[in-house]
């Protein structure tokens, strides 16, 4: 599946996948779908965080060790 | 959403209590929270600019100044009190484990190598994510600071009144 936007946030810590993807998300419009690759140990409680705060949807989670990536719908 | 609020106050002027603020105030400002953050005494430390020992200002343009000094009052002491108390971002102290400054210098290394980060970086994405500065008019009256020596371009400088409404419209304030 194709998203309208990728990031890769691989080897940063707390603030700075939130922030990268709140950045990203403000750009986007409502229904465009965005994903998130990081792997942070926190960064799947942040995302979750981010979408409830903001109403956005998880579309799909996958695990490959610690990476993660999230697909989100704005 | 768009209507929560959060104030948070920076006071002390350490590394690590600054750095805690930011990180707060960009959490909050991700999640869509209005941030403001206002700064008092030392916590104006690292948002100066770093200058050299002798280079304080002796001169202050009076009308610009007007809105926030009463330059009449000042004497020799507020250029004293910025040659001794210089901040700048990159040169703070810790509140603990200074070491002389190597403590700083090494906390900045493990911040780096684990991928946070750093304080400069942070006030930037702060001000990018649409954080509201605001300063204390009597500090910076009494420590003799100008809106020119910060590196933030849009401050406001508010008094007591208007902390005691920030706050009490916001739904949380962090006292750092």
């Amino acid at each position: 599946m194709a998203y309208d936007k990728e990031i890769n946030v691989t080897g940063k810590a707390c603030p700075m996948p939130l922030i990268t993807l709140a950045r990203e998300v403000r750009t986007l419009e409502k229904g465009q779908t965005v994903q998130i690759t990081g792997n942070d140990p926190i960064f799947e409680e942040s995302i979750v965080e981010f979408c409830r705060e903001g109403c956005h949807e998880i579309l799909e989670t996958t695990r490959e060790g610690r990476t993660i990536s999230m697909a989100i719908k704005v | 959403m768009a209507n929560k609020k959060a104030t948070i106050l920076l006071q002390s002027g350490e590394l690590d209590k600054a750095l805690s603020a930011f990180i707060f105030a960009n959490g909050y400002a991700s999640l869509g929270i209005e941030v403001k953050m206002w700064f008092m005494i030392w916590g104006y430390n690292c948002l100066k600019k770093r200058k050299s020992w002798f280079s304080f200002r002796r001169k202050y343009d009076p009308v610009r100044e007007s809105g926030y000094r009463v330059l009449e009052t000042d004497n020799i002491l507020q250029p004293m009190v910025e040659m001794l108390n210089r901040g700048g971002v990159n040169h703070l102290p810790m509140s603990r484990l200074n070491l002389l400054g190597l403590g700083p210098i090494l906390f900045n290394k493990m911040l780096k190598r684990k991928g946070i980060m750093g304080l400069e970086e942070l006030i930037r994405s702060a001000e990018d994510l649409g954080v509201k500065f605001k300063m204390c008019q009597i500090c910076f009256d009494a420590l003799g600071i100008s809106v020119d020596d910060l590196i933030v371009p849009n401050v406001e400088v508010k008094g007591v009144a208007e902390y005691a409404r920030d706050t009490m419209e916001a739904h949380v304030n962090l006292f750092i």
